[in-house]
């Protein structure tokens, strides 16, 4: 198995290589699928059969977690699962950025952009199988950076460069919490051994607990650390960006669980309540601000930070209990966080991949500006719809079935009392009911806008469905979304697993819990499916072809200008979160005389955690600097009384005796 | 044998469902001192609509023509889901709450992404404020399902209306909290005053009615099925877990009845005392909602009775 492992990595990198060598025929943008991008889909099979096997056998691969910085590598069920899902999503990105590459311009960046992919997936596996302190944080550098280089590549302009440095600088920051817990947690040889960091005290954990939380939330792009999660994932080419958010936020979900769940011995409960506080916060606040886009990249990136919320309320719901001592439901919730993170790894790379293949059919990604692509991307446009239904939450699909699952799993936590921990497992659970209906809500604006409807612009009217190789990657995912829908009951007991409770559930294709509710997902599915083709049929049947008419705008002709924009749709929900969403709106209205000439309206909804925590945090560091700017005045004689003084000071300092 | 059973009696769910809009249509009239149309106006409504063709707008696709199946497909699997006077038998859908509510969203979702392919500017209107509604809504559900789950310990609807049956709960403070919260959901979910009004003819004060506009003939009748299978499905439950019933067969079946009528008798009286609230206005009365539903679990788990 470990063979398997190595051997994959170095077909991956082989394949990175190769496709960096220049003048090399085997680089992606040829006709049939080309030869790196093969080798590095390989490679990333044969690494994903690894994890798959590693969590179907239960068992440990390679060498196990120390604490000494000697490098190690292995897998065990955990990061497994990881690797395999890493592998399931990357497949289908290689396959479709075969043919999204060679629509990128000049030969070197086509390489330079392979070849980082296949770096960006070594150091993702890296995180993933790294099993001392040293080669963790080195793969986590580097898949911090890598996807930064590559949104360098792809683009130039100074937005852009802007957006990669809040990304750099904002993940950095918080992913010093990274270091502060690996660092701290190995230094009392905690990694692999729980109970060191009990025996270390209560302080100690508390330490590793909050950094971890910190240092990896930030890298989920949990609210209020989420900043940079909206600005770089739109910018970065549709397959990295897919990978991103299918893939990155995922790894530093892993991180989050390695510690919290694994190293940290005993959960206590402040623990708990704190993540589902965090997972509350960012899953209402990401959808919300998603809500409020235009740019359907941008749009998608904030309902990633949605989704990490409602994977991190799980997590939190599966900390309480553990904490309340009851193993079979902690493990449920933790399952239930574990498939919807495996439903949203798929549905955001689809959704992702998705937009990447309608930007390359029609050239833009404003929302008020595509339209009624449905009909000339069939395939494109029903990969899409089922990623959006997915999202949605919406039955029969895979999304329904974790977020049915987390909110089980809420419900337990609000029946456990004691008043406190209750309370929070209601409102957690009117959160997630009311995210649900708000994640429909922008889905259905998405779905509207870009596949429905009259095309808005002559290059929607015009589209051409993507090629063979983006197709069979969006289709792969869509046909993955339908059977998790389908079948969760046979994934969510091995995933019970990883968090093992002593008793097993049996697999079966939906889920019947012991002491609450069930969900035939297969029953509803084939109800649903036959009762429409049924009333499908009884309607269609003794009538003949709809005749069609101009719709209804009270009798004046339909013009374009009476076309609904994104701002429109959700302006209701604007109006009554008023005082939370803060649009900012600017009319002008330009008349000569009494008539009107022109009106320009603008309006926009900036984040408030953008206004309220890191512009007061932007000020006050330049204001900082701008003080310590005073004391570089350029001229000799100040730098030279600087030195007398530093001389001087340690003279003294070593003539009382602080220095020695 | 109870299979057969089961299905006759969700049958009846189907076939009774036009008959309460209609009840309360009647009610309402004779509160209001006019006669009225007949209890069976909504039948007679269908019949005619199922005999007329039907006319798509321009440009208008496949989500448009499949729309109204999908929708009224939904309606037929939430009434397959909710077990009738406690007898449960499970059709293969199961009886789970949460459940339910995902099935009645996807339908919400087929109607509002229809006014999209319709791009009709009226439809979407509706939709706009039917989906923002349902944020609110959706929450308010879960919570007074959450009421309603405690004392079950499980959201399968059985267990729930067994234990919501007898004299017992209703010496819970919680349960009195859970009613309070379900006539809101009454109200939303039934597009009822004063949170819609279902007799509007003016488009722009649309809100279930709008994505309704561009169809015709047996779309529109299928439509119009599921909006009163909506009726039938929330008074259904607010009889079964928030009103008194015993929990034998035929006994449950004439308190069914009973609370069902009851319950239509309040909606009118509520329609006929109460204007429509402004629509923005509407999510803070849902809020109120949740905080009574809250207040009901709290309750429950600290023991006050």
């Amino acid at each position: 198995m470990t063979v398997l492992l190595l051997v994959g990595a170095a077909t991956l990198a082989v394949g990175g290589l190769l496709a960096a060598v220049p003048g090399s025929r085997r680089t992606p943008g040829g006709g049939r699928i080309s030869g790196t991008i093969l080798l590095q889909a390989l490679g990333m099979t044969l690494m994903g059969v690894t994890g798959a096997a590693a969590l179907l056998r239960d068992r440990r691969i390679g060498m196990s977690f120390h604490s000494s910085v000697s490098p190690a590598l292995g897998l065990d069920p955990l990061s497994g699962f990881f690797l395999a899902l890493l592998a399931l999503t990357a497949v289908p990105t290689l396959i479709f950025a075969d043919a999204y590459l060679s629509g990128v311009q000049g030969a070197g960046r086509r390489r330079a952009l392979s070849a980082l992919m296949a770096g960006f997936l070594l150091a993702l596996t890296g995180v993933l199988t790294a099993r001392d302190p040293m080669t963790f944080l080195a793969s986590w550098e580097l898949m911090t950076m890598l996807p930064a280089a590559s949104i360098l590549i792809s683009r130039r302009d100074p937005e852009v460069r802007a957006a990669v440095y809040a990304y750099v600088a904002i993940t950095h920051l918080g992913g010093a919490g990274v270091w502060i817990a690996l660092l701290v947690a190995a230094h009392h040889g905690a990694l692999g051994h729980p109970q060191a960091l009990t025996a270390a005290g209560g302080a100690t954990q508390a330490l590793v607990a909050i950094a971890a939380l910190i240092g990896f939330g930030t890298k989920a792009g949990l609210v209020p650390l989420h900043s940079w999660l909206p600005r770089a994932h739109p910018v970065a080419p549709a397959p990295m960006s897919a990978l991103m958010s299918g893939m990155m936020i995922k790894v530093a979900l892993y991180g989050l669980v390695r510690v919290e769940f694994d190293w940290l011995g005993t959960q206590p409960l402040w623990l708990g309540l704190a993540v589902v506080a965090v997972g509350l916060l960012s899953s209402l606040g990401g959808i919300l601000w998603a809500l409020a886009q235009r740019d359907l990249k941008r749009l998608l990136a904030y309902s990633s930070i949605e989704n990490v919320g409602v994977i991190t309320l799980g997590l939190g719901a599966s900390l309480i209990l553990l904490h309340g001592g009851d193993r079979l439901w902690a493990s449920l919730a933790f399952a239930a966080a574990m498939f919807h993170t495996v439903n949203h790894a798929i549905f955001k790379s689809l959704l992702f991949l998705g937009a990447g293949a309608i930007e390359r059919a029609v050239g833009s990604l404003d929302l008020d500006h595509l339209g009624g692509l449905m009909r000339r991307m069939p395939w494109t446009g029903g990969a899409f719809l089922i990623g959006a239904l997915a999202l949605a939450g919406l039955p029969p699909l895979g999304g329904f079935a974790s977020e049915w699952l987390t909110l089980q799993t809420l419900l337990h936590v609000a029946l456990r009392g004691p008043l406190g921990v209750s309370l929070t497992g209601a409102v957690a659970l009117a959160g997630l009911a009311a995210t649900a209906a708000l994640a429909a809500l922008a889905f259905i604006k998405v779905v509207g806008l870009v596949l429905l409807g009259r095309p808005r612009t002559e290059r929607c009217a015009h589209a051409i469905e993507a090629p063979v190789k983006m197709r069979v990657g969006v289709s792969s995912l869509a046909a993955l979304c339908v059977l998790l829908g389908l079948v969760p009951g046979i994934v969510v007991p091995k995933l019970m697993g990883l968090l093992p409770y002593g008793q097993h559930l049996a697999p079966r294709p939906g889920f019947a819990i012991p002491g609450t509710g069930s969900l035939p997902t297969l029953g509803i599915a084939i109800g649903l499916l036959l009762l429409t083709a049924l009333l499908a049929r009884t309607r269609g049947h003794s009538q003949p072809a709809p005749a069609a008419a101009p719709s209804w705008a009270c009798g004046q002709a339909v013009t374009p200008q009476l076309d609904w924009t994104s701002a429109a749709f959700t302006k209701p929900l604007r109006l009554v979160l008023d005082a939370l969403m803060r649009p900012h709106r600017q009319l002008e209205v330009v008349q000569t005389g009494t008539i009107t000439q022109r009106i320009h309206y603008v309006s926009h909804t900036p984040s408030l955690v953008d206004r309220l925590l890191y512009e007061p945090t932007v000020r006050a560091a330049l204001r900082a600097a701008t003080l310590a700017r005073r004391l570089q005045t350029g001229n000799i004689r100040t730098y030279a009384g600087y030195l007398a003084a530093l001389v001087t000071l340690a003279l003294v300092l070593l003539g009382t005796g602080v220095l020695r | 044998m109870n299979a057969l059973l089961a299905t006759v009696l969700q049958l009846v769910g189907v076939a009774l469902a036009p008959l309460l809009p209609g009840t309360i249509q009647t009610l309402k009239a004779r509160l209001q001192g006019r006669r009225g149309p007949s209890p069976l106006q909504p039948y007679r409504t269908l019949r005619r609509l199922w005999s007329k063709s039907s006319v798509a707008p321009d440009g208008a696709g496949v989500i448009y023509r499949m729309a109204p199946p999908l929708v009224a497909a939904c309606a037929l699997v939430a009434i397959a889901i909710v077990p009738l006077a406690g007898f449960s038998y499970d059709l293969g859908v199961g009886h789970d709450v949460l459940a339910l509510i995902g099935v009645l969203a996807l339908g919400r979702f087929a109607l509002a992404v229809s006014a999209w392919d319709t791009g009709n500017g009226f439809s979407l209107m509706g939709a706009a404020r039917d989906v923002m509604l349902a944020v609110f809504a959706e929450a308010l559900l879960a919570l007074t399902f959450l009421v309603a789950a405690l004392p079950a310990h499980s959201t399968d609807l059985g267990r729930m209306i067994s234990a919501a049956a007898g004299v017992h709960p209703w010496q819970q403070i919680a349960h009195w909290c859970g009613a309070a919260a379900f006539i809101l959901v009454v109200l939303v979910e039934t597009g009822r005053q004063p949170i819609d009004n279902p007799d509007t003819h003016l488009e722009l004060t649309m809100i279930h009615e709008g994505p309704l506009l561009e169809y015709a003939g047996r779309d529109l009748a299928l439509l119009q099925w599921s909006a009163q299978a909506r009726h039938w499905l929330v008074l259904l439950l607010g009889a079964e877990l928030f009103l008194p019933h015993p929990l034998a067969f035929p006994g449950a079946l004439g308190a069914l009845a009973l609370g069902i009528v009851a319950q239509c008798f309040g909606l009118a009286v509520i329609e006929t005392a109460q204007a429509k609230m402004r629509t923005l206005r509407a999510p803070a009365l849902l809020g109120l909602g949740c905080l009574v539903a809250l207040a009901g679990v709290g309750t429950f788990v600290t023991g006050v009775a």
